[in-house]
């Protein structure tokens, strides 16, 4: 770390994710010279912790979904670089943590791969972040005669216009539905966004096409494009095989998420949406 | 009786904070399971509605690494009575345990502190219930 790391973690006592966010940080202190921010003292007497905080590169880590650490940035204004969901996290890399509030054999396990790919993103050189994405996605399947419909079932957002996204911190990837590609049919050609371009929620954010027609892909979060799935230029037909892993569209740096969050439909209410529209229309 | 609440200081990176902290888990976790838990004061002092409401008017024993005192003053903030603040350094003091460890790792006097924190909580819970 060339910049100066301040690390603001939730610092959660009632909950193991809260133990291992505090132990993040006190290893990010130790291994590289960061700055830990004490939540507590920040909130009621800032002036202590206010340089720290807006002249250095923050890393914000909450442990449970109440993210206090997240809140606390938004209310002072911070620019942060990095969010780390200690609780998402766990989902992401398949680790289940204890209710105990001690840290055990796989809070651990945890801990050093969070660790391992800050260090990691660190050592890239100030090149964009990279969201850290499931291996394995569990899906649950809609078949209608030949048509079939595939929703993985957590950790995505979906937009009214069959665009998915799926967050981590303050970076998201995006993607069109199984709806999307099974009604284009073979995709041809892929239009991507401007990487570095800046995109309002509902803005378009590439196109894909196929003999049918052209389907413009309307983006479901604000931000800054960061990275565009670049093997789609010479295979589009990834979106076809698996429109929510190999055929990824971009990755966005988010602006607002938790505002963009209220036009979006989790899991359940999309499922539901999208198997009346097959029932309807595919018949 | 409700459980009562032991709340530590959330103090990062320094020996003290994580001598409170240890204390509390040990009250919690092993010597007073049934009648104490904690809650965390990162967020207790966002001035949620749902945590002001569960602190309000509970008996709480608070444990401070420093003479700010931030568990004790935002517990009382919360609405939360606080039959008790503690503070660990002076413990410390009194055990002439100079150097307890590290933010991260306590030494065998950091784990006598800690000993010696929660015995006293679990006698001031003791005295609550009219033991």
């Amino acid at each position: 770390m060339d910049k100066k790391t301040a690390i603001l973690p939730c610092n959660g006592l009632d909950k193991c994710a809260g133990c291992v966010s505090r132990e993040i940080a006190i290893k990010l202190q130790e291994e590289k010279n960061a700055e830990i921010i004490c939540p507590v003292l920040f909130r009621v007497a800032d002036a202590r912790y206010n340089k720290v905080a807006s002249e250095n590169e923050l890393i914000v880590i909450d442990g449970c979904n109440t993210r206090c650490a997240t809140k606390l940035a938004s209310e002072k204004n911070l620019k942060v670089s990095r969010k780390i969901n200690v609780t998402e996290a766990s989902k992401q890399y398949g680790i289940e943590i204890q209710s105990k509030l001690q840290i055990g054999e796989n809070e651990k396990k945890l801990i050093d791969m969070i660790l391992e790919d800050i260090l990691k993103k660190d050592d890239s050189n100030g090149e964009n972040s990279s969201i850290l994405f499931p291996k394995v996605l569990d899906y649950e399947i809609y078949k209608k005669d030949k048509f079939i419909f595939r929703l993985p079932k957590e950790g995505f957002y979906f937009n009214e216009n069959d665009v998915w996204v799926y967050v981590q911190g303050n970076l998201a990837r995006i993607g069109v539905t199984d709806y999307v590609q099974q009604s284009l049919s073979d995709i041809m050609f892929f239009t991507p966004p401007i990487v570095g371009s800046e995109v309002e929620q509902f803005d378009e954010v590439g196109a894909i096409e196929s003999g049918k027609a052209v389907f413009e892909v309307i983006s479901p979060v604000s931000g800054k494009v960061i990275r565009v799935n670049e093997a789609l230029l010479s295979n589009p037909e990834y979106i076809n095989e698996n429109p929510f892993e190999k055929g990824w569209i971009a990755e966005i740096e988010l602006k607002d998420f938790e505002s963009d969050k209220m036009l979006l439909l989790e899991f359940d209410e999309y499922f539901e949406k999208m198997k009346r529209k097959v029932d309807e229309f595919h018949v | 009786m409700s459980k009562v609440v032991v709340i530590p200081c959330s103090g990062m990176g320094k020996v003290y904070g994580l001598l409170a902290r240890e204390a509390a888990n040990k009250v919690v976790n092993e010597l007073k399971k049934d009648e104490a838990e904690t809650k965390c004061l990162a967020y207790i002092v966002t001035g949620d509605d749902e945590i002001r409401d569960y602190m309000n008017g509970k008996k709480c024993i608070t444990i401070d690494g420093c003479p700010k005192m931030c568990a004790a003053k935002n517990a009382r903030e919360a609405g939360a009575e606080v039959v008790e603040e503690l503070k660990s350094t002076d413990f410390a003091k009194q055990m002439r345990a100079m150097k307890p460890g590290t933010a991260t790792y306590l030494n065998e006097e950091g784990w006598q502190v800690v000993d010696a924190i929660a015995e006293k909580i679990t006698t001031i819970i003791d005295e609550m219930e009219g033991k």
